[in-house]
């Protein structure tokens, strides 16, 4: 049996497993019986299996370099290394849309395992097996990765040499597939609790997968900007490129979700809101793709576009009609029981969500202006950095405020308590500015170090007041009873970690965007240099030879950090020369040096780029909180910690 | 109390609004061919513009000592002399189309990003030829 020929198979078994899980749903449903419930399970984990083969059989084609198979012949090379020629599935479109395929299935499979509801499960699995039905005959009718070249080629052009550059291309899409198609169960619950008209119940079991979702979609958005650093050698980590944005405008949406969600679950508030968030959430995963995939927009990494630009925007209508049509259907249904007092938790959130979801609109606004102004006067414009920049400091700046005081107020109304510790946010807030403006950052860094200290002191009595209070009744030590506290209260723990790292990724952006020294030189070998306030010397320029590409690799001595190595890669494939940047991170600022150019003749010069950027290191240390923090959120509970949990929970409710 | 929100509603919407689009006049970046500047030199004084044309036969300057960058960008009718500070692109070579992103200073353009317009299939016109603005903007557009 060929690679194809497995291929083909296997998506023709998960395609049919997927309409007769389909079916089963549907009947489940109808018939109100559990038994098709069980068989539309079944079929789910057999329509996974399905998919698995497919992407053996096309890694299998890959890894042994067969030719024969179309998308091999069109994207991998024989001398690539065995991890780039894995990772070359998902470097083009038809291989990622098979990905996709392959985590749609896994996720339906898993949402059947987890859903037990007796109303909901049936609804729950027909969405889920509608979108994967959707895809699934995308990868086998449109964009099928296996069909067969009559006269196999004997070797191919191998992938976008950027994608080769660096192993976070291996896991950074990944990520993002899980981040984007994790968004689709939370989706499939909203349709569910909207046709079985049970509006409580689902935001619970919503959550839990839509924080998966974000952690992956987070880990995802901060693994490209890494990859941005450490790959593109442009210096920076995130220049809104619309693939970006498509990445972004999801997260804005889950995160403005996350934060509803909870007075839901409190209060019993926002039901609209949450239901339409959702939609809008899982819309913009298929927005980002559309935008992406179709060559509508120009962008570093576009692929090439095919016929899916049409479908998926059909798709994505389809979604948006769906979801809206049913909210329309119960919307006198779920109007708000009660009312939203202005300065309390449930304002304050409100307000967040607000502005997160105006912060997805700049976006897409941003993203959009160029057709916009084309279909209009037919004038070719981009919209630069600076409009994003103009609207999200403001608007960062406001969620910052929101952010710190938030989670400070208790439910429904304020109280003496809180005052005092608002009152030491404020105090917090003015000094740090203050402190900025007298060091001579400007004013907007000021701000943000004036904010970013209101929001310590609030995590800090966050943190520590529940501990005291506890220790205090108990009489027991402070380490003891903040372990306890601790178990008891884990997610409220993650979700002030996950604050945590959002304060330190602002920090660090505002300090990395507003003061950077970005530098170019050409020195003769054995040259010192004073920049940056170091000193570099390029002690030596080799060449250097790998099976599938050549280099030429400068050593560059940084004074007190030690010997960088940039480098211009040369892949057979591309007549350009790629520049892999040399990063060295200290804790306060790192040194990132491009090979721009050398003396091709006689080795003696190479022309260097030198950018310094404060705290970048500390950026990708938020990556690392914030993704700990969501762990702590979504790791499931013993079930002793479980009812402890609970019962606190209720004691202080 | 809904007229309440919905005032408050309006009025988060229009200071955005305000916001937005008193920031994307701004920050629009015009991408134009040099025959389409000359048309309305005035328009684009002092904007940031992306240039996008093909780099003129044996007009490229370069100096590694200085990382000086002197070269003229043409679309076959009018030519536009450019400044450039930076090591060019290992493409960058007579005849390449190039986009260009910079302001206008006068007669001369200071660039600040050169990007390369190329693709595999790319063909660069043959010595001599004339080509027309159209084309040129053809030729750029197919190139990623």
């Amino acid at each position: 049996m060929t690679p194809g020929g497995l291929g083909n198979l296997s998506l023709a078994f998960a395609g049919l497993f997927t309409v007769v899980g389909l079916l089963a749903a549907l009947l489940a449903w109808y018939n109100r019986d559990a038994r098709y419930l069980l068989v539309a399970k079944r079929a789910a984990l057999l329509a996974f299996l399905g998919t698995l083969g497919a992407f053996v059989a096309l890694e299998w084609a890959l890894l042994s370099d067969d030719f024969s198979v179309l998308y091999v012949a069109r994207n991998s090379t024989r001398a690539n290394p065995t991890w780039v020629k894995f990772a070359t599935l998902w470097a083009a479109l038809e291989g990622s849309i098979l990905l996709w395929a392959l985590l749609q299935t896994l996720y339906t499979w898993l949402a059947g395992i987890r859903s037990r509801d007796y109303w909901t499960s049936p609804v729950v699995l027909t969405t889920l097996f509608v979108i994967q039905l959707f895809f699934l005959a995308n990868v086998i009718f449109v964009i099928n990765p296996f069909i067969t070249i009559p006269n196999p080629p004997a070797d191919g052009p191998g992938p976008n040499p950027l994608l080769q550059n660096h192993w976070m291309m291996a896991v950074h899409p990944i990520l993002m597939y899980l981040g984007f198609v994790g968004l689709s169960v939370p989706f499939a619950f909203a349709i569910a609790a909207m046709v079985t008209r049970r509006y409580q119940t689902w935001i619970a079991e919503t959550k839990w997968w839509l924080i998966i979702a974000w952690g992956f979609l987070t880990a995802a958005i901060y693994a490209g900007g890494w990859w941005s650093y450490e790959v593109l050698g442009w210096g920076g980590y995130w220049g809104w490129d619309p693939v970006e944005n498509a990445s972004f405008i999801p997260w804005l949406l889950a995160t403005a979700f996350l934060h509803t969600a909870m007075v839901q679950e409190r209060r019993g508030l926002f039901r609209t809101w949450n239901f339409a968030l959702v939609t809008l959430a899982f819309a913009a995963t298929v927005f980002g793709t559309f935008l992406t995939r179709s060559g509508v927009i120009e962008s570093v990494h576009a692929f090439a576009g095919g016929p899916v630009g049409p479908i998926f925007l059909g798709f994505l209508l389809a979604i948006l009609a769906v979801g809206f049509f049913l909210l329309g259907r119960i919307s006198s249904e779920v109007r708000d029981a009660g009312t939203v007092v202005p300065l309390s938790r449930e304002g304050l959130l409100l307000y967040g969500a607000l502005v997160l979801m105006t912060m997805a609109f700049v976006v897409i606004l941003g993203t959009l202006f160029p057709l916009l102004v084309e279909a209009f006067n037919g004038a070719k414009v981009s919209v630069g950095a600076p409009f994003f920049n103009q609207l999200f400091v403001p608007l960062g700046l406001l969620m910052l405020l929101l952010m710190g005081l938030g989670p400070v107020l208790p439910w429904r109304s304020a109280d003496s308590e809180t005052l005092r510790v608002v009152f030491w946010m404020a105090i917090a807030l003015v000094l740090g500015s203050a402190l900025g403006l007298v060091v001579g950052w400007t004013l907007w860094v000021s701000l943000t170090v004036g904010f970013v200290l209101y929001n310590l002191v609030a995590l800090c009595w966050l943190a520590f007041r529940p501990i005291r209070r506890r220790s205090l009744v108990t009489g027991e030590g402070f380490l003891k009873t903040a372990a306890k506290v601790f178990e008891q209260s884990r997610r409220r723990y993650g979700g002030y970690t996950v604050h945590l790292g959002v304060i330190v990724a602002v920090l660090a952006i505002a300090f990395s965007q507003s003061y950077r020294l970005d530098v170019q030189k050409t020195l003769a070998i054995g040259e010192a240099w004073k920049a940056g306030g170091r000193t570099i010397t390029v002690h030596t320029l080799r060449a250097l030879r790998e099976p599938y590409r050549n280099s030429v690799v400068a050593d560059v001595e940084i004074s007190g950090i030690g010997v960088a190595h940039p480098r211009l890669n040369y892949y057979r494939t591309s007549r350009t020369p790629f520049a892999a940047p040399a990063v060295r991170y200290t804790w306060n600022k790192d040194y990132y040096l491009v090979l721009q150019a050398y003396d091709q003749k006689g080795g003696e010069w190479v022309t260097l780029r030198l950018v310094v950027t404060p705290l970048v290191l500390w950026l990708w240390i938020s990556a690392a909180i914030i993704i700990f923090g969501t762990l702590l959120i979504v790791w499931p509970e013993t079930a002793r910690a479980h009812v402890a949990a609970a019962v606190s929970e209720g004691a202080e409710a | 109390m809904r007229t309440k929100y919905l005032v408050g509603f309006l009025v988060i919407m229009a200071a955005i609004a305000y916001l937005a689009w008193g920031g994307l006049g701004k920050s629009l970046v015009y991408y134009v061919l040099p025959s389409e500047y000359a048309d309305n030199p005035q328009k684009y004084q002092g904007k940031r513009v992306r240039l996008g044309g093909l780099v003129k036969e044996g007009s490229v300057q370069f100096n590694p000592k200085t990382l000086q960058l002197k070269f003229i960008i043409t679309d076959g009718v009018v030519e536009i002399p450019v400044e450039h500070e930076g090591t060019p692109p290992e493409l960058f070579k007579d005849n390449q189309g190039v986009v260009v992103e910079g302001k206008f200073a006068g007669k001369v353009f200071h660039g600040d990003n050169l990007l390369i317009k190329h693709s595999e299939s790319y063909k660069p016109p043959q010595q001599g030829a004339k080509l027309k603005p159209e084309e040129v903007r053809k030729l750029l557009e197919e190139a990623k």
